[in-house]
């Protein structure tokens, strides 16, 4: 192991490099005032705080959590059942199933984020199907598009899990009296909650912080914490306040990853 | 004593393997009757259909006179020790034990006190709040079957719940499921590979081989009169030597003729005859079935003796030792001897 940790060296560089100083930097930024460029009035403020009150930023953070959770929930919804017949399945496909459902993560996202909204205005391609959609700006549209990016991160900590379990104890639990339902309720489910709770965090996560994609489906109209970030630094410049957001939505992450911990004190399930 | 289960020509195949092919078989009440045979022979399979976990492909399963066929595993009164026992990792001692009562809805008093009952019999009082993983796999063969029998059975079914012990704590498992089948009054349908699990415990053992019954007896009837050359040398170690029924108690083998208890057999009939190693006796070479000892093991409690005569390999077990390569009689009693049919 001692020989070998040297050649794990370069990877620990770059990430000191693209993550510890990156991060360093924004909790600086976030607390200090700042002018691009000019070193001479750089000094120590509480002033970022103030954004945190800001209409915009609470109106985001609650778009944030309410797209997040209503995604998490349907994508739990819709995948489990899809992780739970995956798992039990005896078809010679199954591995087939499995790859088509991973295919589209290993597109870019952005592409399918831009195919949605194309079809989501009312001339698209659907349109040869005798289909016109109006759905730009809706919440519809956004949770359709978070679905579909998120589903297979759902469903595959679930479906690791359950495709793992012993079957015996179902029948030990019909054995003992318990009807299908009844065996799944209190022996499936709650022998499933490791992978469901890392489901739910990749999904959650990814979903709280996502910028590209509602940007694109609202047509600019409904904003994320992501959205107001990247306003933030790219176009008004202040520095201070999408630091200071961004390091809220990493104390959010950091919450959410103790919680998973909880669970599952091996961390299998994260990966 | 009445027939609790009765099963007529039951057959069970997966895909195009037939496992169980016509079994006949009755089982008593308050019987402890083992299924016994090699891996693959179908015992395990036949416990599973009784359990409810497979379905009947042709044939019936009566239980108390009803066919069983449409009830669901969880509506049989019926529990099963699982080979691994299945214990649920998510669930404490107490919660295991108490899953079955809690499905029946029993009452919080009345189920603590039949799970400390249960827990009690097994000898784990007071590893109630036990993680299942913390558990010895001794210890967690017990709370299998206490979480089976606090459930009340007609019928336990054990699933080789002994395989994964070690031999000393196997033995004693032995001793204390029969006293406990005893105690409680439960018919245990006990599936083993094991011969000597079967003899040591067992009212009545079945013998089964590729999907059939092969001789149905109490373990002294299965190891002094096997049916076949299987079941002589599945059960026990057996010398089986080809020879012929001249007539009723005379048989000949080694080209010498021998009184044997046997009869009923018909003249000059070609059989098999079987005697079984601690059968044998000794002497210095003194002419009948003369060899010579190749082998001498020490097996402890006897010596494991091999004797060629001829081309025909002999298996003694004696308290005493002989000298390899010392030329010696092989002598038994007409008892010793038992004639198979081909």
């Amino acid at each position: 192991m001692k020989a070998l940790s040297s050649l794990a060296r370069p990877y620990r560089y770059w990430m000191v490099l693209t993550i510890v100083f990156p991060m360093i930097l924004i909790v600086v930024v976030a607390f200090t005032e700042l002018n691009l460029f000019r070193l001479d009035t750089f000094r120590f403020s509480l002033e970022g705080l103030n954004v945190l009150r800001s209409d915009i930023f609470l109106n985001a953070l609650g778009n944030s959590l309410k797209f997040a959770f209503i995604a998490t929930l349907l994508c739990f919804l819709i995948g489990y059942p899809v992780a739970y017949v995956l798992a039990n399945s005896e078809s010679p496909y199954r591995s087939l199933y499995v790859t088509l459902l991973i295919l589209p993560v290993w597109s870019n996202m952005l592409l399918r984020i831009i195919a949605w909204e194309k079809m989501f205005y009312p001339s698209s391609i659907l349109n040869l199907f005798g289909i016109s959609l109006d759905l730009i700006g809706t919440d519809t549209a956004i949770l359709i598009g978070m679905v579909s990016m998120y589903l297979p991160f759902m469903i595959f900590p679930i479906y690791a899990v359950l495709d793992k379990m012993d079957n015996t104890l179902i029948e030990a639990a019909t054995d003992l009296g318990a009807s299908n339902v009844k065996a799944f309720l209190t022996v499936t489910l709650p022998l499933s909650l490791g992978g469901i709770v890392s489901g739910v965090i990749m999904t959650l996560l990814p979903a709280m912080t996502a910028f590209a994609l509602p940007a694109r489906l609202s047509g600019g109209r409904t904003l994320l914490v992501g959205n107001i970030i990247e306003d933030y630094f790219m176009r008004t410049g202040n520095f201070n306040a999408g630091s200071m957001i961004s390091l809220v939505l990493m104390a959010l992450m950091v919450v959410l990853y103790l919680w998973v911990l909880r669970f599952d004190k091996e961390g299998e399930t994260l990966i | 004593m009445d027939k609790l289960i009765q099963i007529n020509s039951l057959v069970k195949a997966f895909d195009d393997n037939v496992v169980l092919n016509g079994i006949n078989l009755y089982i008593k009440q308050n019987e402890f009757i083992t299924l016994l045979g090699p891996s693959g022979c179908g015992k395990t399979t036949l416990l599973r259909l009784i359990g409810g976990f497979e379905s009947v492909d042709d044939g019936q399963i009566l239980f108390e006179g009803h066919d069983i066929k449409d009830i669901p595993a969880h509506k049989r009164p019926i529990n099963t020790v699982f080979q691994k026992y299945a214990l649920f990792p998510h669930l404490n001692v107490f919660q295991n034990v108490a899953f079955g009562l809690k499905m029946q809805k029993m009452p919080k008093e009345e189920m603590r006190d039949a799970v400390s009952k249960a827990l009690a019999l097994v000898k784990l009082k007071g590893f109630e709040e036990r993680n299942i993983k913390t558990l010895s796999g001794g210890q967690q063969q017990r709370v299998a079957i206490a979480r089976a029998i606090v459930n009340k059975p007609k019928v336990l079914l054990l699933d080789e719940p002994l395989a994964a012990l070690d031999l000393k704590l196997r033995q004693d498992m032995q001793y204390e499921l029969k006293e406990m089948q005893r105690a409680l009054g439960i018919t245990f349908i006990f599936v083993t590979h094991d011969q000597e699990e079967a003899l040591t415990m067992s009212d009545t053992v079945v013998v089964m081989n590729e999907g059939h019954i092969l001789q149905i007896g109490t373990p002294v009837d299965i190891y002094n009169e096997p049916k076949n050359r299987f079941v002589a040398s599945f059960i026990g170690e057996s010398n089986i030597l080809k020879g012929t029924m001249i007539d009723d108690y005379k048989v000949r083998f080694e080209g010498l003729e021998f009184t044997c208890v046997d009869h009923g057999f018909g003249q000059n009939i070609p059989v098999e005859v079987v005697i079984r190693p601690e059968d044998i006796t000794l002497v210095p070479a003194q002419g009948g079935i003369e060899g010579v000892v190749t082998d001498v093991i020490f097996k402890g409690v006897h010596y494991e003796i091999i004797v060629m005569v001829q081309k025909q390999e002999y298996i003694i077990h004696s308290i005493y030792p002989q000298k390899v390569n010392d030329r010696v009689s092989i002598t038994f009693e007409p008892e010793a001897l038992h004639v198979m049919s081909l």
